[in-house]
């Protein structure tokens, strides 16, 4: 087995350039399958997160509101208009199992980040939340207070430290873990009073934002009772409560799942093209490699090697050139991935996608599967024409005829 | 020990079949020294293959030591040419990829079995018989052609096999070089007690021989 497998690296050796042209044909085909599987398993799971951890199935929001389709499911955009915090409360309305109340207020010269960004200061209830909390990933170990905040993923400040807003102190209480949601990435939650404290600092065009009143709310996050349609909700809400409107978290998503199902089935087609051609290549560049090689084969044969070892060093030089362009290929779509990183989530979330990546291990998953794929491949290419070669009598091989 | 009934090679070509070995009945004792003599396209190499193990008979049987070889299987023929033959060939037959020690080593190393500091002391052992001592990390592109075919015999006989089959091993050798080589393959038949069979054109090898095996359109001339 070492011995083929040196005779095999050794045969590899010898034409350098074949190869190494091999190695690289090898490692883009499967540099473009291990990044764009990354992608779309980091596109699908990202979905799937969106639908599941954030949890609401529909969003109520006043009627004028704007609404970003992006994030429409996941977080109340902020607004001017407002809605009254008890109004699910007061309507009692069957097809509906939770509504979460939350105020959003856009301010600037908060004292949080430099001086010209914008905060998303995001009160919501803590009895009645089921979209801000599932995803703390730390928190001190204790229940939180009045004046606690809770920062998302893409702001850095140590649990338990001092956060000053409009010079007031706060406590960071907890961080969330990366939603891929604008609005949870940035923001800064916190309980209604603690938000509520802060209306007096806050200074619009006129006066405080009108969300920062006790008891008005930016908008509803609406998880619907077990078994009830959207639908029917839909029109349970709207002829119950009167100036909102109801974003389905379905209906905007299903849209952006339909065009990205579309163009992943897209893609899948292209690498299973792109795996495929490789794999003919593979396959006419052995034949092409035996037939050159068919003396030393047939002396191989000569002196006592059997079939499987003839098949076995052909198959062994095979899966270690594409095999090695398996592991080049999956470092070049790690090096792309990371050079062009920040544009395509960027990119991502502009198109509606709520974007995060894969888990580290899962990424380790794909890109050995991709190895082994690339692995497979030259083993299948040279198995058929070394199987064919070690056929033949020796004394053909050596003579060169066939 | 070697017995050869009614084999017969037929190649088939575009212009019909061609009889390279058209009925041959041979026996060769245990020992011997056989010399294969004839014309050029006569079918010597046709039939040293089918002793040999390379090439499988359209008709007839190959008895070595009462096995008929080519009644045996895929795997248990290749071992019968790594154990049993010790083949010879007219033309370059090294690795070019392997250093001499490996390329003499290799046959053992195939069958297995040996441990690999064992087999290659015996490679350095044959080479320096063969007087390739001082070559035993060079390339074969890097010797003669005369040592590559010492070193080839050296391979030949890693495995001590019964019987070495020489197809025209000095043809393409000038004369000198061509008496010390046939004087090591003789050696090694008297010393060793290994049959050997040489093809060969060169009538005053063939005289030294203790059986002369004349053939003409692949059958034996009495
Ligand atoms: N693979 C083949 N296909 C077709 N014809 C073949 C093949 N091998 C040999 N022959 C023919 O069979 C005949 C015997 O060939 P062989 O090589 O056995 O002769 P030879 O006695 O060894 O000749 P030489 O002394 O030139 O080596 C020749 O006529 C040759 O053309
Ligand atoms: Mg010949």
């Amino acid at each position: 087995m070492r011995l083929l497998a040196s005779l095999a690296l050794q045969n590899l050796g010898r034409r350098k350039a074949r190869s190494l042209l091999l190695i690289i044909a090898v490692a883009v085909a499967s540099g473009v399958v291990f990044t764009g599987a990354t992608l779309m398993r980091s596109i699908d799971s990202s979905m799937a997160v969106g639908f599941t951890r954030l949890g609401a199935d529909m969003m109520v929001v006043p009627e004028g509101a704007l609404t970003n389709i992006t994030a429409a499911l996941l977080t109340v955009e902020p607004t001017d208009l407002v809605l009254d915090q008890d109004l699910f409360a007061r309507a009692g309305i069957a097809s509906v199992s939770r509504a979460a109340p939350q105020k959003i207020a856009r301010v600037e010269h908060s004292g949080i980040g430099s001086h010209h960004d914008s905060v998303d200061l995001i009160g919501f209830d803590p009895a009645l939340d089921f979209t801000v909390r599932p995803w703390l990933v730390e928190r001190i170990n204790r229940d939180m207070r009045p004046g606690d905040v809770i920062l998302g993923a893409g702001r850095d400040a140590a649990l338990g430290s001092e956060l000053l807003i409009f010079g007031k102190p706060h406590t960071v209480y907890g961080r969330l873990g990366r939603t891929g949601v604008g609005t949870h990435e940035r923001g800064v939650f916190m309980s209604f009073a603690t938000l509520e404290a802060l209306a007096g600092s806050v200074h619009g065009p006129n006066g405080p934002p009108a969300v920062l009143q006790k008891g008005k709310v930016s908008g509803f996050l609406v998880e619907l009772a077990p078994g009830a349609a959207p639908l029917q909700a839909r029109f349970a809400i709207l002829s119950t409560l009167k100036g909102v409107k109801v974003v389905t978290g379905d209906s905007t998503m299903s849209g952006i799942r339909q065009g990205l199902a579309a163009l992943l089935n897209g893609i899948l087609a292209l690498m299973v093209l792109m795996f495929a051609s490789t794999a003919l290549m593979v396959s006419v560049l052995f034949s092409a490699i035996v037939t050159e090689r068919r003396g030393e084969l047939g002396l191989l044969k000569a002196i006592g090697a059997r079939r499987g070892q003839i098949v076995g060093m052909m198959v062994i030089e095979a899966v270690i050139a594409t095999g090695a362009g398996g592991v080049l290929g999956v470092a070049l779509g790690v090096l792309v991935m990371r050079l062009y990183e920040r544009s395509l989530v960027y990119y991502l979330e502009n198109i509606g996608v709520p974007f995060v990546w894969l888990d580290g291990p899962r990424i380790v998953i794909v890109a050995a599967a991709a190895i082994v794929m690339a692995s497979i491949i030259g083993a299948l290419g040279s198995l058929y024409p070394a199987w064919r070669a070690s056929r033949r009598d020796p004394y053909d091989l050596v003579r060169g005829e066939g | 020990m070697l017995s050869c009934r009614g084999l017969r090679k037929d190649y088939v070509t575009e212009r019909g079949e061609v009889a390279a070995v058209a009925g041959i009945d041979l026996e060769i004792a245990a020992g011997r020294y056989a010399a294969i003599i004839g014309r050029s396209g006569s079918g010597k190499s046709s039939l040293m293959a089918m002793i040999g193990g390379l090439s499988r008979p359209s008709q007839g049987q190959v008895t070595v030591d009462g096995i008929d070889i080519w009644g045996l299987s895929e795997n248990a023929l290749a071992a019968f040419r790594n154990k049993r033959i010790g083949y010879v060939f007219q033309f370059a037959s090294l690795l070019p990829t392997l250093r001499l020690v490996d390329n003499v080593a290799l046959p053992a190393m195939l069958g297995g079995g040996a441990r690999s500091s064992v087999t290659y002391a015996r490679a350095a052992t044959l080479l320096g018989q063969m007087g390739l001592g001082d070559h035993l990390d060079a390339y074969p592109s890097e010797v003669s052609a005369g040592e590559q075919r010492r070193a080839v015999i050296a391979r030949a006989l890693i495995n001590e096999p019964a019987l070495i089959l020489a197809d025209e091993p000095t043809s393409d050798l000038d004369e000198q070089t061509e008496i010390e080589i046939m004087d090591e393959l003789m050696a090694v038949n008297r010393e060793r007690g290994t049959t050997l069979i040489l093809v060969t054109h060169n009538l005053a090898l063939a005289e030294q021989a203790e059986q002369i095996v004349h053939i003409a359109h692949g059958t034996i001339v009495p």
